[in-house]
């Protein structure tokens, strides 16, 4: 007896009411079943096959949650814009099945079945899209969502990535689960590299004091536990924001005493609107920062807010503009710089942090 | 007024039960995931027989696994909720009288936040924490509400005005201190949310307890329906009528505490109900409690119901929280019932 049969009685009595209401459609019940388009019939096929097979592999996932997908995934559903950009950047774009409202890159993730808001998706939507693998970020989705998911019998999979290390090796992973671990270490390879470039390019280079705008009103920034704070380091600059709240809410009174070097938003958006230096330079309090004196504004894109492969090319990007005179050295005689920068990598020894994962 | 007999009573709760059955049915039929009414009719037929088996899974678990208990739950909370607000009115005989008011979901708010941040990974724990704050806070606002040895109605409101707007100060304190996860998940649950299915495998017992809960809190208010209709004329006139108007207040006052942490503690903050219900009711069929009470239990349940279907259909397939759909789509009704009764 226990729940089972509960849950027959409950059925039962609704079922008896619905009957009551629609007695001629029950009998029209029967072949609706058998009217399920092939396709939805192959997929749960395909799907009860794979768990029948034990093909599938167990993983453990970055929040410690044990996670099981078939050894073939074929449909993925992504619930954070990171993650369907390492889908995009695995060259698993086929095998992605739905995505959110809020994954806008690259352009293609658009015309991909939508399952709503990242924060708040549709579990039926989900659902209804037969995923193999559904892919999390804890930075960006609720952890009701994921447990929930879990609790329906889906395989969710959720990347933690706090470093920009920390994120490629979440791409390795997710590339892994996904099915495509050779196409993962090769892009995490070729990221690294870019990254060890970056590095040798930037080694004369001077921290720039930054504050990275994430929200600008309220006014909300980054601690130094976030994937961003790292990626500015990379970039060759510094928070100036030294908490280990994530995201911490600040008063205007605090950036002016900080007097940051630089100030950095990111967003298409922002570029779209036009924000930036001119506009700060007309805001009252911001005006005044030496920062803001000095042109020292840029909106950057919106890369560097999300733990994916995008996140590399945004601290190029910030590299890019808080030391451009690095760059300038690198055109004029890019080839000699570039050895000098070898060999000067081959004898300093890398921290910790920077050293790669992908060797 | 036509005089209330029993007859009356089971012909308008029956009529209220015809209509909550219609919303649950449209309830069962709408949503992200399609399914044809037949198919829902095969689904729980075959439930229903116990041949789960034969059951396409995906409907299984769209019907078993999130339809039914977002519904049961709607009926649940909407319920407690609504007579929470009827007992709270009528102990108060306050018109503005409703769990939000008096504080009792700011505290069971306040509870599972403080249970999120020290042990977000313990299951269940959020609900215990939530009932706590909410027995914690109906301890306090009743102890600042008594003047003389006596209950006061107006001093007891603000308590609980005070005591809400102070819990709040620390949840807005609270959840600005918070890393970013744990704010947006924590603001939607503010708002109040039945999105999440119930966090654990033995999903029937889990419901049935939360009934049995309801049930008996439901009937303690119930039973003290004729005497509150007495205290409706003047608590002097009670006590002369031989009510135990202490006795009475504290029952209705924990009883109806009880619903409040129950309904908090499984969907967050839902505002508006406990203060819409019981008023629409009353315009509707009458200010009599021995009826006000079971209509306002059905109405909530209603209400919740259809909010939250609303809630998950409007921007479809991203889901509101149903607070602001209660909120939203109960306000002009609202309205429009206390314009009619003027008029």
């Amino acid at each position: 007896m226990g729940s089972a049969g509960r849950q027959r009685i409950f059925a039962a009595i609704l079922l008896g009411a619905l009957a009551f209401c629609g007695a001629k459609r029950a009998s029209a019940g029967q072949p609706e079943f058998a009217r399920m388009s092939d396709a939805r019939q192959a997929t749960r096929l395909s799907g009860q096959a794979a768990g029948k097979d034990a093909a599938g592999k167990t993983v453990i996932d970055e929040t410690g949650r044990r996670v099981t997908v078939p050894a073939d995934v074929k449909r993925i559903v992504t619930l954070s814009p990171d993650q369907t950009e390492t889908i995009y950047a695995l060259g698993l774009g086929e095998q992605l099945a739905g995505d959110t409202d809020d994954c806008d890159m690259p352009p293609a993730a658009k015309e991909k079945p939508h399952v709503g808001g990242e924060i708040n998706p549709s579990l039926e939507a989900i659902l209804g899209l037969h995923p193999d693998l559904v892919l999390a970020t804890v930075s960006i989705n609720r952890r009701e969502t994921v447990d929930a998911l879990r609790h329906l019998g889906i395989a969710v999979y959720t990347s933690d990535p706090h470093t920009v290390r920390g994120t490629l090796e979440a791409i390795a992973r997710v590339a892994e689960v996904a099915g495509a671990g050779t196409r993962g270490t090769d892009l995490v390879a070729r990221l690294q590299a870019r990254l060890d470039a970056l590095h040798v390019m930037l080694a004369d280079s001077p921290l720039v004091h930054v504050l990275f705008v994430v929200q600008e009103d309220p006014l909300i920034s980054i601690g130094q536990n976030t994937f961003i704070a790292d990626a500015l380091r990379w970039a060759g600059g510094e928070s100036v924001i030294l908490t280990d709240q994530n995201w911490p809410r600040l008063g205007l009174e605090e950036v002016v005493r900080l007097q940051p070097d630089y100030i950095l938003l990111a967003g298409a958006h922002l570029k779209a609107e036009g924000v930036g230096e001119t506009d700060f330079r007309s805001r009252s309090g911001w005006k005044d920062l030496r920062a803001v004196e000095r042109g020292h504004v840029a909106v950057i894109s919106e890369g560097v807010d999300r733990p994916s492969p995008a996140l590399i090319d945004a601290i190029e990007e910030i590299a890019h503009v808080l030391h451009p005179e690095a760059f300038k050295d690198k055109s004029e005689n890019g080839k000699v710089k570039t050895e000098n920068g070898l060999r000067l990598h081959a004898t300093v020894p890398m921290p910790e942090e920077l050293s790669p994962c992908a060797r | 007024m036509r005089p209330l007999t029993p007859r009356r009573i089971i012909a308008i709760c029956g009529l209220l039960c015809a209509v909550l059955f219609g919303v649950i049915v449209i309830a069962l039929r709408m949503g992200a995931y399609p399914i044809s009414l037949p198919d829902i009719v095969m689904t729980l037929f075959r439930g229903a027989i116990g041949r789960k088996d034969e059951i396409p899974s995906e409907f299984w678990l769209v019907i078993f696994g999130l339809r039914l208990p977002r519904i049961a739950l709607g009926i649940l909370v909407g319920a407690a909720l609504s007579v929470a607000g009827t007992g709270f009115q009528a102990l108060l005989r306050n018109p503005l009288a409703d769990p939000y008011v008096l504080g009792v979901s700011s505290g069971a708010a306040l509870g599972a936040i403080i249970s999120l941040t020290f042990a977000p990974h313990l299951l269940g724990v959020i609900q215990l924490a939530a009932f706590i704050g909410a027995a914690a806070t109906i301890a306090v606002v009743y102890f600042l509400g008594r003047r003389g040895g006596q209950l006061d109605s107006a001093t007891l409101l603000l308590a609980g005005i005070v005591a809400a707007s102070f819990l709040s100060a620390i949840i807005m304190f609270l959840l600005t201190t918070l890393s970013g996860r744990d704010l947006r998940g924590m603001a939607f649950w503010l708002m109040g949310d039945l999105a999440a299915p119930p966090p654990t495998e033995h999903v029937f017992i889990w419901f049935e307890s939360l009934f049995i809960v309801f049930l008996i809190s439901a009937g303690a208010i119930y039973t003290t329906a004729s005497d509150l209709n007495l205290i409706l004329t003047g608590e002097q006139e009670a006590r002369h009528l031989g009510v135990n108007v202490n006795r009475v207040k504290l029952v209705v006052y924990v009883a109806a505490s009880v619903l409040t942490g129950l309904a908090v503690s499984v969907s967050g903050a839902i505002g508006y109900v406990g203060l819409l219900v019981p008023h629409a009711m009353r315009m509707l069929f009458g200010t009599d409690y021995r009826l006000l009470i079971p209509t306002s239990a059905i109405g909530g349940a209603i209400v919740i119901v259809l909010a939250d279907t609303l809630a998950r259909t409007v921007v479809a397939p991203t889901e509101l929280p149903v607070g602001a759909m209660t909120a939203l789509a109960g306000a002009p009704v609202f309205i429009y019932l206390m314009r009619r009764r003027v008029r």
